[in-house]
């Protein structure tokens, strides 16, 4: 049975602490670079902030994180890839990156409706003996191709070899846990399996309150969100008239 | 046929033109481009065995519990340990990246005096000769360790001062102990048991405690909830955020947070909203309201609300006084779901003072934060893993990093439970490096080693036959065959927990208002980082990214 791995982040929960985003570096082997910015850095999952747009006392603010939403249905980046180097695993559901593919022509970051691909302008690079500390799972990548939230790919390869040890065809999802989901401290970022009806995140991602960014584009993201506040709500489709602010900074 | 020279020109020419429209040129760029891209040189991940080992994060006193995913012995990958009693798998931003911290350029790696290089031997000599010249003072950044034992035992012998540089969590537990006696190493928060908790400026949701202490029960009893089981308060003059997620946020003006505590006491007392007496504060609500920027009613509808769902404790962000004396006479003292005591004995530690006199050496420990720099004539011999710059020490000398020694873990400083865990040494220290303990040690051999005193520790609780062991299962300590057992189960990673005491053995008496003191600067997770250097990846959350702004005198 093909699996849809995909996520729902509570953003009433989601604290802006940024632990998301300092794990899924450690465990992509992700460098930071002297001359990296808020524009020119890899940031594979990165937490936004945003507000009402009101004032004093009636401010509300809240924290998004942004990740590749691995849409299912008409996926942009992989209609533009002149190089095959995106395309959805029809096994999992995830939007898979090749870099050894990808020549670096950004196609894909432009159509990208969520901004969640990130171009490496540089050679990987770490202080000396530092390298000892990389994740061995994953290569570290090469500069002049375009990156992106895989879902952990290697923590699934090895709940696959895992399965695969005990003879079993399905990988037992607690073996397969992505590092954003395993370091968020509040357990907003919750994953599973969306062609499980049984899943608890399948049935989150269907409460009332959940919803998908610019779902209007019938892309079928895979990454839902859920908010009580009807503000932040509203930001799923942020051309449509809503008065709240966006703050990215 | 004869073949001209112009037919070969011609033909050559042909080709060349010829070669642009084949796939030839652009798969040669193709490839350079990959071969420029794969330099031999690029970093590539250590391959070996890979195992998971267990131990606890020293980078400050809180002690989370962290599970060390480690290849061909380098740790590649730090996560938390849901088993925690305190922590309960979760770390802060920084510990996802703190294993890289041995490795960044900042490490210290031979002894310096001045700007020059020195050795070990100089720096003892150069210490020997302060400690016979003078009063020496010793500070500390993580009290309670077998480590601390060591450096409060060597101050003793010579009569010198055994002092302590507190967190801020900490520190606003410094109150109570003039008004009970009971030690502020002995008390912690029962937020566990507390359904309103109304914190003045602590970042509660940021850096505050043990990260996955509040934050879980924040997550599970009031996140997203209209009526939560947990109401948290937020009162602070900019919308943080704990604030933004708060229950209720109260938008007061800077720097009043003691006048709001003041005003609320004064109502509960005036309109008999709590059971305690105490003294009448000396600000009217009206002062309280002018001095908040908030109205009259708003103070008095805030303290109908705190009382509306008890148990309610306040939370300071530093040793304030005026809101320590509101827990009193909200009855939060020595009550379920307020300030407990959790062990019965603890050292009284004392504050170091900013300006030191009279001393000839002052000796800080690597756990002291790198911004403490104290106010002195005395030679100063500091401890570090890591080179802040400027930190005014005449010697400078290089400590064991991240998992670089072993050392015991005491309970985390707000914890409302008494633990007792150990974090070994999982990775080799450089040849060069030595704790404070053990350069101590190498001058006055009488002192006990940190291991030897971890060790004794085990026996007095392995005798005690009390409390619990946590790990993969939780386990009576009293069936526990032997204490090299225990020992052995604590370096796996398990971690002991005492039986809560009873809540009454708490007593606050306030005699009178306290005077209030000003505000402190807020902190978060980068703030109260006592490493002078933060693992390189920090930088995704300041640098990388708009989500924070940048830390000041940290490096990443």
């Amino acid at each position: 049975m093909s699996a849809r791995y995909g996520m729902v982040i509570d953003l009433d929960r989601c604290t802006g602490c940024g632990a998301c985003m300092v794990a899924c570096s450690t465990e992509n082997n992700v460098p930071s670079l002297p001359q990296a910015t808020a524009r020119t850095g890899i940031t594979p999952i990165l937490v936004r902030k945003v507000s009402n747009g009101m004032d004093g006392g009636a401010r509300r603010e809240a924290f998004v994180p942004i990740l590749c939403m691995h849409c299912e249905h008409d996926t942009p980046c992989v209609k533009v890839c002149p190089q095959q180097a995106v395309e959805v695993d029809k096994a999992t559901g995830i939007v898979m990156q090749m870099p050894q593919r990808c020549l670096g022509c950004r196609y894909c970051m432009t159509a990208c409706p969520y901004h969640a691909r990130y171009f490496n302008w540089w050679d990987p690079a770490w202080p000396s003996g530092m390298e000892k500390s990389l994740n061995p799972g994953v290569a570290s990548r090469m500069r002049g191709v375009v990156e992106k939230c895989n879902l952990c790919h290697a923590r699934l390869h090895s709940a696959q070899e895992k399965a695969a040890a005990s003879k079993k065809r399905e990988i037992d999802m607690a073996d397969y846990v992505p590092a954003c989901v395993e370091a968020c401290p509040t357990g907003a970022i919750r994953f599973g399996n969306l062609a499980d009806k049984n899943d608890p995140v399948t049935q989150d991602a269907h409460s009332p309150n959940a919803f998908r960014f610019l779902a209007r584009l019938g892309t079928e993201p895979k990454i839902y969100y859920k908010s009580k506040e009807a503000w932040v709500r509203a930001l799923a489709e942020p051309s449509s008239g809503r008065d709240s602010e966006v703050n990215h900074g | 046929m004869k073949v001209t020279r112009r037919d070969l020109l011609v033909w050559s020419a042909g080709a060349a033109a010829g070669l642009i429209v084949t796939p030839v040129p652009w798969k040669l760029l193709d490839d350079t481009s990959i071969w420029s891209q794969n330099w031999a040189w690029i970093p590539q991940p250590v391959r070996g065995p890979v195992e998971v080992k267990q131990s606890a994060c020293t980078l400050c006193p809180q002690g989370c519990a962290i599970k060390v995913r480690t290849s061909a012995g380098y740790p590649v990958g730090v996560s938390g340990v849901s088993s925690h009693p305190v922590s309960l798998g979760a770390l802060c931003p920084l510990a996802y990246g703190a294993h890289q911290l041995n490795w960044h350029p900042q490490r210290l790696r031979s002894v310096r005096h001045g700007a020059t290089p020195s050795s070990w031997s100089e720096a003892r000599k150069a210490f020997a000769k302060a400690c016979g010249e003078g009063r020496i003072v010793v500070i500390d950044g993580y009290p309670g360790r077998a480590a601390s034992s060591v450096l409060r035992t060597f101050a003793q012998k010579r009569n010198g001062d055994y002092r302590v540089v507190f967190a801020s969590d900490a520190r606003s537990l410094v109150p109570y102990e003039d008004w009970s006696g009971v030690p502020a190493s002995a008390l912690g928060y029962d937020l566990e048991n507390a359904q309103t908790v109304i914190s003045f400026g602590a970042p509660l949701l940021d850096g505050w405690g043990a990260p996955g202490r509040f934050t879980r029960l924040w997550a599970e009893r009031a996140a997203g909830m209209t009526d939560p089981q947990l109401r948290l308060i937020q009162a602070e003059s900019s919308l943080s955020r704990t604030a933004a997620r708060a229950w209720q946020w109260v938008p007061l003006h800077d720097g009043s947070e003691a006048a709001l505590a003041t005003g609320l006491a004064r109502v509960l007392l005036e309109e008999h909203l709590v059971s305690a007496q105490g003294p009448m504060p000396p600000l009217t609500l009206a002062q309280a309201a002018d001095q908040t920027e908030l109205t009259s009613d708003a103070i008095r509808d805030l303290a109908r609300t705190l009382v509306a769902r008890p148990p309610v404790v306040a939370i300071a962000n530093d040793e304030n006084p005026s809101i320590a004396a509101l827990n009193v006479v909200l009855g939060a003292t020595g009550a379920r779901g307020g300030i407990v005591r959790r062990s019965k004995h603890s050292d009284v530690n004392v504050s170091a003072d900013a300006v030191i006199q009279n001393a000839r050496a002052v000796l800080i420990d690597s756990t002291v934060p790198w911004d403490f720099v104290p106010h002195t004539d005395a030679e100063i011999f500091r401890f570090a893993a890591w080179d802040g710059g400027s930190s005014k020490a005449e010697w400078l000398l290089p400590a064991p990093g991240f998992l670089e020694d072993q050392t015991d873990v005491p309970p985390a400083p707000t914890s409302a439970i008494e633990t007792y865990a150990v974090a070994p040494a999982l990775v080799k220290a450089p040849a060069d490096v030595q704790s404070s303990a053990q350069f101590l040690a190498s001058i006055d051999s009488s002192l006990p080693s940190s291991d030897s005193i971890i060790h004794s520790r085990c026996e007095d609780l392995f005798r005690a036959r009390a409390g619990t062991l946590c790990g993969q299962e939780t386990m009576p300590l009293a069936k526990i065959a032997s204490v090299q057992k225990f020992e052995e189960q604590l370096s796996k990673g398990d971690v002991w927990v005492a039986e809560a005491l009873h809540s009454e053995s708490l007593r606050c008496v306030l005699k009178e208002w306290p005077t209030p003191t000003g505000p402190s600067p807020l902190e978060d997770w980068t703030t109260s980082w006592r490493a002078p250097v933060l693992p390189p990846l920090a930088t995704k959350l300041y640098r990388e990214s708009s989500l924070r702004k940048p830390p000041e005198r940290r490096n990443a």
